[in-house]
């Protein structure tokens, strides 16, 4: 075998697949932030213990931890539509995105609410914080602080799963990798060239994330 | 009228009595020491009146108001006049020392910001911490965490103040200076209730002293008569144990 290496003429389309790196950012990004939200709410949740709505929320977890968040996505964007229920591609990406990630998130998140310390919240009640100031002001921070290891290496799984978007025709980074492969053929170099993007990418978010919680919540996470 | 009023308190962890029928007045400035063995329901008592733990029997009343555990304003309303310390500190592990001092009387008492700053920075003073307002709690010694947390109850003004065996989590070179906190606020003439084990101290400031057993306050009177003349038999044995070691 005498394959040669040409880099050289996947050069021109390094533009084209740093736009595709954005759309796949703006999957990770959008599904994680919203579900840290829904993931949070659920948390909240299964730690107050409400008998009805806890053992609901644990059922989602169950459901959305136990399919493959492919098939999930599939339902979304294939199921849907026969119910009258259309979503564009991205959009059908980012709502299975999201809905699979409040289920991790809401798993990591509840074990992070376990480790508030019993003698922090007596001090809360006792200066007379109500429920929502002691989560603000008490919870909160010390949950990011313990689960910010946890949070990050969720956040870099998502955005290393965005290249599953592909397959229902967005043109994320390795959609754009297989256009790209259909019209010169140059496989080897084209996805060592995607693979490389994603670990710059996920490379900067580890540092990013351990930045934020280093500043914002005191979290021990080692930048490097 | 007494300042702390407490009439047939009785409190139950499940279904174990911890309190029971606990009646005790406190005047106003005056400092009342609870000694006992562990278990006998000291800190339980500071929890109750505190609205950590709901009394099943029994009023709390400060200054005449009775408190009502059930309603949150009511409650809220106590909080404003009474504060706790706690043996284990309790300070807020994600806030630095002055936000921990600053963090109830702006966010809570909504009172303004630049005028709480200033006077946590002198009560961080006055217990020898103004060097360490940006220090956070796991970068200080148990005792300055303790004083740190005497502060931060202090900052809310309240009339009365708690104290729940401040200095049981202490190394020994440590206690001196939470008890030389401890008497400057009693020189302030502030009312204090204090569960305690450092008898020496108790004899020292308190005007009254209760010794509780069983979840009751079997005797009451002043340090020299607990310490010097008991007249219950389980008074005499606890304090001929405690002073022969």
């Amino acid at each position: 075998m005498h394959y040669v290496l040409h880099y050289g003429q996947i050069a021109p389309y390094l533009p084209y697949l740093i736009g595709g790196m954005a759309i796949s950012l703006a999957l990770s990004v959008l599904s994680f932030i919203g579900g840290m939200v829904l993931g949070l709410f659920f948390a909240v949740i299964r730690n107050e213990g409400h008998p009805i709505l806890s053992r609901l929320v644990r059922i989602y977890v169950a459901f959305f931890t136990n399919t493959p968040q492919l098939v999930q996505i599939y339902v979304i964007y294939f199921g849907l539509p026969d119910f009258g229920i259309l979503f564009s591609p991205f959009a059908a990406v980012l709502i299975g995105m999201t809905l699979n990630a409040a289920a991790y998130l809401t798993e990591i998140l509840r074990a992070g609410l376990g480790t508030v310390h019993a003698q922090e919240l007596d001090a809360a009640e006792t200066l007379g914080m109500n429920r929502l100031q002691t989560l603000r002001h008490v919870t909160l921070p010390h949950l990011f602080r313990v689960a910010m290891p946890a949070l990050t290496n969720q956040y870099i799984l998502m955005t290393l799963g965005t290249s599953m978007a592909s397959i229902f025709g967005v043109e994320e980074l390795t959609g754009r990798a297989f256009n790209i492969n259909s019209t010169t053929f140059r496989s080897i170099e084209i996805f060592t060239t995607v693979a490389v993007l994603y670990v710059v990418v996920t490379f900067i978010a580890t540092i990013l994330l351990a930045l934020v919680g280093r500043w914002a919540f005191r979290a021990r996470v080692p930048v490097l | 009228m007494a300042h702390l009023d407490i009439r047939g308190l009785v409190a139950r962890y499940n279904n174990a009595t911890v309190l029971d029928g606990i009646d005790l007045s406190i005047e106003r400035g005056e400092i009342v020491s609870l000694i006992g063995p562990s278990g006998s329901g000291k800190s339980t008592l500071l929890r109750v009146i505190s609205g950590l733990l709901p009394p099943r029997e029994g009023t709390v009343s400060l200054a005449g108001e009775t408190i009502n555990y059930a309603d949150r304003r009511s409650l809220r309303r106590s909080r404003d006049k009474l504060a706790i310390v706690f043996q284990q500190y309790n300070l807020f592990g994600n806030m630095n020392v002055l936000r921990n001092v600053m963090v109830a009387p702006v966010t809570i008492q909504k009172r303004d910001k630049k005028t709480v700053e200033a006077e946590a920075r002198a009560l961080l003073d006055k217990v020898g911490l103004g060097d360490k307002l940006t220090s956070y709690p796991d970068e200080l010694s148990g005792g300055q965490q303790q004083r740190v947390a005497i502060a931060r109850a202090l900052c809310l003004k309240p009339d009365i103040l708690l104290l729940d065996e401040v200095t049981s989590a202490l190394d020994p070179e440590r206690v001196g200076e939470v008890l030389d906190t401890v008497k400057m606020l009693a020189a302030d003439n502030m009312t204090l209730l204090i569960v305690s084990h450092e008898m020496g101290f108790v004899r020292e400031v308190s005007h009254r002293v209760a010794f509780m057993a069983d979840g009751k306050i079997q005797e009451m009177g002043p340090p020299a008569q607990i310490f010097g003349a008991p007249q219950q038999p389980r008074t005499q044995a606890f304090v001929s144990r405690i002073l022969g070691h």
